[in-house]
């Protein structure tokens, strides 16, 4: 048999066969080729016409497998049916059968064997008498590598096992599988979120509702950006009345694996799925940028992360997470909104060098952007900030600020903790609207950054080292606020002291305010904050013009 | 084929961690002389040549000249994992884009291989002139060390002012000033601990401190550090590597304060 190329032992095989074979004797499917003699007539004549054209125009392997998953039959039916398309069409194709039954060798064991036709009789010597002998595939020639033999089917698989839950699929509810159970609910290994579509009525309805009411949400999102809560709350909170099931559904959703979660942006499959991330925040914070100091920004971080755990006071285990996010935001906004512009040079990213962000937290009062009591309106005002912004920057920083969108784009997708020191603009469903074009594309483009930006914010704020945003006047007078990495040392004036300073430096970016003087006296008088960071800031634009450069003593050899 | 087999493994760890902290990747050169890397950091201030000859190595093949660029912090990591008193080998073949590290252990009983993906880097191999200098100042290395540690605590940048006296490194910072002189001294018992100054003609330079901080790090490479000073040129501190080579560092130093001041 080692001899022999065409034939493999598939111990899968073994396992599905004694499957089928097991789910049609216990199973009273309605299979319309067994119950129903004169349909499968019918419709088996289509469909071996479809086998005719993939075998011999398409060159293409068609298995029983493969069969069975494209037309929905049962395996047993495909295998039937491919007997049928071998006894009418079969010359000039190749058939490859699967033997099973016990061999003739001592000690005897059960054997799946695939075969080509021209060996067929040869392999059938092997087995004991009742060995069963059924189609495997038709291909108009064996293919050398065997893979070839399983490979559509493989394909097929996978697709279909990608496929949303929503989408009716074979696989996925594994409506072949000759074991029911009216309590338990299929889903294909696990990676189906709780929406699947499981033949059990009662939670069917249930779930289906839950996603629709996820989908819908979403879309507006995706549209609007900005879903408005009170579209999002009352139907979660339908869903949530409605039964325990549910919620108990998500529970098991959380504990798909958290790449999943992250990955599956697609807002058809990811019902729960953002709910596993806020499950897991205290355990697995993102670990994309080393856990950063929010608290200078961010006005109270801990409020923020008890808006999370508990939004609305209720208990939304099952809620869709983009509106706790948008809740929290609302809270969140409020207090003070300005805009500022903060250059991150650290060295820690070298990719971001350079980006200019353009936040737009909160102003103080006067300088409400977004506030209901201002007289002009609000666009304009934003308009006029933005230019001023833009002013002020193509005075000093000219070259960043004009690459300034890409830069926002870019930076703020990648970045989280920057987008964290700024209560994000959509704050508030109002302020989305009235929001500059750019802006608010850039943050629709980010809402899943926005969302691990919070995981991070939940986390547990490392001790050790933080981002700050320090200013100090550059040797060309400019004011530069820099966000650096700062050790234990400046970590006690880091919190209250840092955030009024840059607050304040924010302030006199846009609105070309006399700079204050001295603001912290960590800051050298002459010489820029190098000690800060090692060699951190060698890279970091903050060239002493004094030093001088190697290249002027050594030529190139 | 290049295979280097160096019984003191301790100085290429030495080495490297002499040097990583300066430059991020940089080329190796061998040739049939022996390992040397010629590399700037990253702001073209300093610059770091590195010689280990070959007569140094127990056994030294190198067919052809081959320059090799490597991550020197993952070559410190690799190197980190050989002990104290193993053997390194490194080995490389023609064409190929990896690097290995045998490290055996001084029984012979342990033999650990390490490759290293080796990449492709641009690096400006300067030409660097014989000089005279106007003052060459010899002096234990922990002692430059500590002196440089201890104004990095001040300040940002040393004066080193090289007179008749002696050596004299001073700082100033936001909490105050800081001036260490060190006097020629050659009456010790240890001729490692002396201090010995050569002067043609005075000289006063002013250095970044944070680079000189990084040249430190090779301490462990020699007693001894040789401070060389020219007006018009760069600093060159120097850590011979006992009968092998040396570690030498460029600095390029600071504009006067003066003449900065006498800018409008």
């Amino acid at each position: 048999m080692a001899g022999n190329p065409s034939a493999f032992y598939w111990r899968e095989e073994n396992f599905r066969d004694s499957l089928s074979s097991l789910r049609d004797l216990t199973r009273p499917r309605s299979d319309p080729f067994s119950d129903n003699p004169i349909m499968a007539d019918i419709e088996t004549l289509g469909i071996v016409d479809e086998i005719q054209a993939l075998v011999s125009d398409k060159l293409q392997v068609v298995s029983y497998k493969w069969l069975s998953r494209n037309f929905l039959v049962s395996s047993n039916s495909a295998k039937r049916l491919l007997q049928e398309f071998v006894e009418k069409h079969g010359n000039g194709l190749e058939v490859v059968y699967s033997l099973s039954g016990w061999l003739k060798d001592s000690p005897s064991t059960y054997h799946i064997r695939l075969v080509s036709s021209a060996n067929l009789a040869e392999a059938k010597k092997k087995f004991s008498d009742n060995c069963s002998v059924q189609v495997y595939s038709v291909q108009s020639c064996i293919p050398k590598d065997p893979v070839a033999l399983w490979n559509a089917e493989f394909v097929q698989a996978e697709e279909l096992l990608r496929q949303p839950p929503s989408v009716d699929n074979c696989l996925l509810d594994n409506r072949f599988c000759g074991i029911s159970n009216p309590f338990i609910k299929r889903n294909g290994g696990g990676t189906i979120p709780s929406t699947t579509t499981v033949p059990q009525v009662k939670s069917e309805a249930l779930g289906l509702r839950n996603s629709n009411s996820t989908v819908q949400v979403k879309a507006e999102q995706k549209k609007v950006h900005l879903p408005s809560p009170s579209a999002g709350v009352p139907s979660s909170h339908v869903v949530d009345a409605k039964s325990k099931l549910v919620a108990d559904k998500h529970k098991v959703s959380e504990l798909l694996p958290a790449k999943k979660a992250v990955q599956s942006d697609k807002s058809s499959k990811n019902g729960g799925a953002l709910a596993n991330m806020w499950g897991r925040v205290p355990t697995k914070p993102k670990v994309d940028n080393v856990s950063t100091a929010t608290s200078d920004a961010t006005p109270n971080p801990v409020g923020d992360e008890a808006q999370i755990c508990t939004p609305e006071g209720e208990d939304r285990i099952s809620d869709d997470d983009d509106q706790q996010v948008n809740i929290r935001r609302t809270s969140n906004g409020e207090g003070n909104r300005k805009r500022r512009v903060i250059f991150d040079f650290s060295d820690e990213e070298d990719e971001f060098k350079d980006a200019v962000n353009l936040a737009s937290p909160d102003p103080p009062k006067q300088k409400s952007i977004l506030g209901s009591k201002q007289t002009p309106s609000a666009p304009e005002l934003e308009k006029r900030e933005v230019k001023k912004v833009k002013e002020a920057g193509s005075k000093s920083h000219g070259q960043e600020t004009s690459s300034k969108n890409s830069h926002e784009q870019e930076t703020s997708s990648k970045k989280s903790h920057e987008q964290e020191r700024k209560p994000s603009p959509t704050s508030k469903p109002k302020s989305s609207k009235v929001h500059s074009p750019e802006i608010i594309s850039e943050h629709a483009s980010l809402k899943n950054a926005t969302v691990k930006d919070e995981v991070i914010n939940a986390a547990p704020i490392s001790p050790k080292r933080r981002k700050i945003v320090k200013t100090r006047i550059d040797e060309r007078g400019r004011e530069v606020t820099e966000v650096v990495w700062e050790g234990e040392e400046t970590e006690t004036m880091a919190d209250d002291s840092t955030t009024k300073k840059a607050d304040n430096n924010a302030v006199n970016i846009t609105g070309d305010r006399p700079p204050i003087a001295k603001k912290s006296p960590a800051l050298g008088s002459t010489a820029p904050t190098n000690q800060a960071g090692k060699a951190g800031n060698k890279k970091a634009g903050t060239k002493d013009p004094k030093q001088g450069n190697i290249l002027s003593f050594f030529k190139k050899a | 084929m290049l295979e280097l087999r160096l019984v003191q493994g301790s100085l290429l760890k030495k080495v490297l961690e002499s040097i990583k902290d300066l430059v991020n990747d940089a080329n190796f050169d061998c040739s049939a002389t022996g390992f040397s890397l010629q590399a700037m950091d990253s702001s073209h201030v300093a610059l770091v040549a590195l010689l280990l000859r070959s007569e140094g190595f127990e056994h030294y093949r190198c067919d052809r000249n081959i320059s090799m660029g490597m991550n020197l912090g993952n070559m410190a990591k690799m190197l980190k994992c050989a002990g104290n008193d193993d053997i390194i080998t490194i080995k490389a073949d023609d064409g190929s884009d990896t690097v290995t590290f045998m490290f055996e252990s001084p029984t012979q009983d342990k033999i650990a291989d390490f490759e290293m993906k080796l990449m492709d880097i641009d690096s400006e191999h300067l030409g660097i002139p014989e000089a005279e200098y106007h003052a060459i100042v010899r002096m234990p290395s922990a002692e430059f060390g500590r002196i440089c540690k201890d104004l990095s605590s001040i300040g940002d940048t040393v004066v080193i002012s090289v007179t008749k006296e002696g050596v004299k490194f001073s700082t100033r910072g936001d909490i105050g000033t800081a001036n260490i002189v060190c006097r020629q001294n050659t009456t010790v018992d240890k001729p490692e601990e002396a201090t010995v100054i050569e002067m043609n003609e005075p000289v006063s330079l002013t250095f970044a401190l944070r680079y000189l901080n990084s040249f430190t790090k090779a301490s462990p490479l020699s007693n001894t550090v040789t401070i060389s000073l020219s007006s018009e040129l760069p600093v060159v501190v120097e850590y011979k590597i006992a009968e092998m080579g040396y570690v030498r560092y460029y600095l390029a130093p600071k504009i006067e304060e003066d003449e900065e001041e006498t800018k409008p």
